[in-house]
């Protein structure tokens, strides 16, 4: 075979190994409270649990709430920013951040918002959430 | 009714479109032209029954047709005419519709321009896509699957268990649910359209590379294609630029670009379609690429579907900050995909060993060898976009349940890749119009690369950059601005026509310096203390409660009214109060925020709205959602916005109260009792008083209309008293009235309340003391306990983000320029 050929061979294969290498650490898993406790950044789905008490405090400029994740633990939420605008809409968040002793301090929020289609109960008319 | 017209006509579309397709083959396929012209017949009544459905689509919007479920989920009674068109691509479904009819538009473009032997192949596989496209729009109930959804269902049809529905199938909804007000943008209405031209123009290089390989006529196809890639170029960076600028100045998350999959899905297909233009300029100059043309060609297409198919199937629900509305179209959306990119790879796999290969390798210092190494740059740097786009299916591969990557893989890989191609653009414009050895271009580049190195130099000391990193990446950006530079003002002089690419390649570097200046130096305004708190976080000294190391700095900015604050040391920032709006949307609060600069700038204002989202909020659930004010700048811009008021927490507070007033199990006599406890104070003639949130001033008394009093009056007057709620400017007046009346030989004091129903408070003129000569003012609803008036404001220092702005129309300047060049030829050729 040419040397060249090989060389680009080469080039492509170390490229793409680099490449899938980098993007298999940029990534993790979705996971719970409980694992998250020895992971660096973590993800974690779960929805908000208004049992508990949400607020935005002026004082520390955070926003807390208590979150059910998707093995039912509920922990305390610290966010340090406003409370998102879609909070209390959204069926479903991802808070990215980490857990220290037993609470998760969220850099990131995101809020999954009900789509419309799915949603058939705009609050105008009559309970219709089986459609 | 109508409905129904509209999903026959849909129907109609779809079954007369495979019957174009049929005569479109047949005609390439035997070389006949009658059946070209039966195709061109099929493809016109086609188009016809597709503008009737749209048609009709618009008519339901704009009669308010709201049986009709997609009427109904996109529009309401009160939405302003103008966003009524929006309402038609609000959903996927009139998306669909919209793509499909400016692929139909561009369709006669094909059918008059082009050329054979390309002329009913090109057309037969733009039929291949609307088919597919048109087949997610049928609502066909085949029994074991549905095919594609239709914009014509009712609600009926769409929740056929609805309770209420059951009860009555005739239902119809008095009002719609409404656009999502963050669409409800000038921006957004424009934005869609052209996203759509921008897809549909970017299906005709595929058309061309697939009739080229079908037809075994592997260079001419390039001449004809070319300018039709580069107007999808410049209609999906116009897309991409205007959503980015919509997402900056409607959106709270602060910057233009997230690397969120929807913004990946038009930049995808942009960048290789970019590559695709560079292989094809270089196979017009001489005759190489043919191969990496067609396969660029086929893959920008195959890129738009893949993103379709990513962004419509409701894949990435997940990972993407947009929500999706999955439509159930899954499996049409993947055989789409798997059609269009199986027959490319495979028509070209297929013809792979015809296709003609350079006959000598071309030098490393040659405008071909640069030329193409830069389509391939473009084409990696998609290519690694897409896998970061694909998490949630080659995540797979590692992790189970896979998260999107961080931002820093995007990052990490295009900063390079893109630093590279800046290099490239330089040496690959001198080489383009000159032939060079080594020496001679080292000789020509001396003067860019001293002019470069000085700019740089000045930047990084004026700017204070310390980061090694961005100052080589700051040195490629103002080469590729300069080097190119060079080359423009050379050819402007004899070739006017021809500075597209070195123009276009100046708006390349314009943009990379614009990205580093805005994004790595963006500074949030804060206050002293807070700076000081910021560096105490970023030294590891600040512990929380728990004994933990604090790692979140504060972004936030507290203003009570009327209390000045230094920020930056830059401004001197004053909370003004606001205003409330019920006109526009109700509810709407403008806070009124000064910026004074302390070098003694002139000040000037900063308005971020706070508003309820119409569609989600209901009686006693308000969606507060905000819109940032963006003051623009020619070297930096100010970006603020709201982040909670006492306004808006004491709105909520009151629902929140009136949720628990409602709950029976608590004694609401009592609440209510609380609530209404009234405060007696008293005034003298011109004297004001600050109570709680007002200021309330007794102006003087006044006289009453005798109609007004109960008979047997002995006293009866006014008073004139304004009531000043000062964070929102407004003034009350009122004359509350106080008279003395006698029945049965007794006495009695008459003091009707005057209300002020903004406020829910009620003034009552209780007493008159001519001694003191002072008055008694009963005033019920002020509560108990009043905070200040504050307000939380978000607010970033962006840096040069007009010179993103400025790169980005250098970059649309340049490629028109082409298009205009490589036009103007084809149009030449079809008159000869």
């Amino acid at each position: 075979m040419k040397p060249k050929l090989i060389l680009g061979i080469v080039a492509i294969v170390g490229f793409t190994s680099m490449l899938m290498y980098n993007f298999g650490e940029s990534i993790s898993s979705y996971t719970t409270f409980e694992t998250a406790a020895e992971m660096g950044n973590a993800h974690i789905p779960g929805t908000w649990d208004k049992e508990k008490e949400a607020n935005f405090s002026r004082e520390t400029r955070q926003f807390t709430f208590y979150m059910k994740d998707e093995a039912g633990n509920s922990k305390k939420v610290i966010y340090p920013k406003a409370k998102p605008n879609n909070f209390e809409q959204a069926d479903r968040l991802v808070v990215i951040g980490e857990m220290r002793g037993d609470v998760f301090y969220a850099n990131e929020m995101l809020m999954k918002c009900p789509s419309k289609y799915n949603d058939a109960d705009p609050g105008q008319f009559t309970k219709a959430s089986e459609g | 009714m109508l409905g129904i017209f509209g999903k026959i006509f849909i129907s109609a579309t779809f079954v007369v479109a495979i019957l174009s397709a049929i005569f479109y083959f047949l005609s390439a396929s035997r070389d006949n032209d009658r059946y070209f012209r039966i195709g061109n017949w099929l493809f016109g009544l086609k188009t016809l029954f597709l503008v009737l459905a749209s048609a009709i689509l618009v008519y339901l919007l704009f009669q308010h047709q709201f049986q009709y479920y997609y009427v109904f989920n996109y529009s309401s009674l009160d939405l302003n005419p103008r966003y009524l068109w929006s309402a038609f691509y609000g959903g996927q479904e009139g998306s669909f519709m919209l793509w499909i009819f400016f692929s139909a538009f561009f369709g006669f473009g094909l059918m008059k321009w082009t050329r054979k032997p390309y002329k009913a192949a090109v057309l037969f596989f733009l039929m291949l896509t609307q088919v597919f496209l048109l087949s997610m729009l049928l609502g066909w109930d085949l029994g074991a699957f549905k095919l594609g959804a239709s914009p014509f269902r009712t609600i009926a049809e769409e929740m056929p268990n609805a309770p209420f529905l059951r009860a009555n199938p005739d239902f119809v909804p008095a009002d719609g649910s409404g656009l999502n007000d963050l669409l409800k943008s000038p921006w957004m209405m424009i934005h869609p359209p052209i996203l759509f031209v921008g897809f549909s123009m970017m299906t005709i290089p595929y058309c061309f590379a697939m009739a080229a390989l079908w037809k075994r006529k592997y260079n001419e196809w390039v001449n004809p294609a070319l300018p039709w890639t580069l107007s999808a170029n410049v209609a999906l960076l116009t897309a991409i630029f205007l959503g980015g600028y919509w997402a900056y100045v409607t959106l709270s998350f602060g910057g233009f670009w997230a690397w969120d999959p929807v913004e990946n899905a038009s930049l995808v297909p942009w960048l290789i379609g970019t590559a695709g233009i560079h292989s094809m300029i270089i196979q017009r100059k001489s005759s190489i690429a043919q191969k990496s043309s067609i396969l660029l060609a086929i893959l920008a297409y195959v890129a738009v579907v893949y993103e379709t198919f990513l962004t419509r199937s409701g894949i990435l629900a997940d990972s993407s900050v947009h929500s999706f509305v999955d439509l159930g179209l899954y499996n049409q959306l993947l055989a789409f995909m798997l059609v269009i990119t199986g027959l490319g790879i495979g028509m070209f796999l297929w013809r792979y060993k015809e296709l003609p290969s350079p006959q000598k390798e071309s030098n490393i210092l040659s405008r071909e060898f640069m030329t193409v190494t830069g389509s391939m740059l473009l084409l990696i740097l998609g290519l690694v976009i897409i896998l970061g786009t694909s998490s949630p299916i080659v995540g797979k591969l590692f992790v189970a349940n896979p998260t999107p990557p961080e931002i820093s893989f995007y990052n990490d890989w295009s900063m390079p890749i893109v630093m590279i191609m800046a290099v490239f653009t330089v040496i690959g414009q001198f080489l383009f119009w000159k032939k060079y050895d080594a020496e001679s271009l080292a000789a020509d580049l001396t003067y860019p690369l001293l002019a470069t190195s000085v700019i740089t130099i000045a930047t990084i000391m004026i700017g204070d950059v310390r980061n090694f990193y961005y100052m080589i990446y700051l040195f490629v950006g103002f080469f590729a601005v300069i080097g190119n530079g060079w080359v423009l003002i050379r050819l402007a002089v004899q070739k006017p026509r021809l500075t597209g690419g070195a123009l276009t390649h100046i708006g390349f570097g314009t943009l990379l310096i614009g990205i580093l200046a805005s994004s790595a130096y963006n500074s949030p305004l804060v206050d002293q203390r807070t700076a000081n708190y910021n560096a105490a976080v970023e030294r590891g000294e600040i512990t929380d409660e728990q004994g933990f190391t604090v790692t979140q700095k504060e972004e936030m900015l507290s203003l009570n009214l009327n209390e000045p604050v230094v920020i930056n040391n830059e401004y001197t920032v004053t909370y003004e109060g606001y205003e409330l709006d019920n006109s526009v949307r109700r509810g709407q609060q403008t806070y009124k925020i000064k910026f004074e600069p302390l070098d003694g700038g002139s000040a000037f204002y900063m308005n971020p709205e706070v508003y309820p989202m119409l569609t989600s909020s209901t009686e006693d659930n308000i969606q507060w959602s905000v819109d940032p004010d963006v003051r623009t700048g020619l070297f930096s811009d100010i970006y603020l916005y709201v982040g909670g008021s006492a306004y808006v927490q004491e709105r909520n507070d009151r629902l929140e109260e009136r949720k628990q007033v409602m709950q029976p199990a608590s004694g609401d006599e009592q609440e209510d009792g609380q609530e209404n406890q009234a405060q007696k104070i008293l005034f003298n003639p011109g004297q004001t008083i600050d109570v709680g949130k007002f200021k309330i001033r007794f102006v003087n008394y006044a006289k009453t209309d005798s109609a007004d009093l109960p008979p047997n009056t002995s006293i009866g007057v006014r008073a004139e008293v304004e009531v000043i709620h000062p964070a929102s400017n407004q003034i009350f007046t009122i004359e509350p009235l106080f008279a003395v009346y006698a029945e049965d030989g007794k006495s009695f004091i008459y003091s009707p309340p005057s209300e002020i129903a903004e406020h829910e408070l009620s003034f009552q003129f209780t007493r008159i003391n001519p001694t003191e000569n002072n008055i008694e003012l009963t005033i019920t609803g002020l509560e108990e306990e009043y905070g200040e008036e504050w307000v939380l404001i978000i607010a970033d220092e962006k840096p040069f983000i007009s010179v993103v702005w400025a790169g980005t129309f250098i970059l649309m300047a340049g490629f028109s320029v082409s298009i205009f060049r490589h036009w103007s030829r084809e149009k030449r050729k079809n008159n000869e």
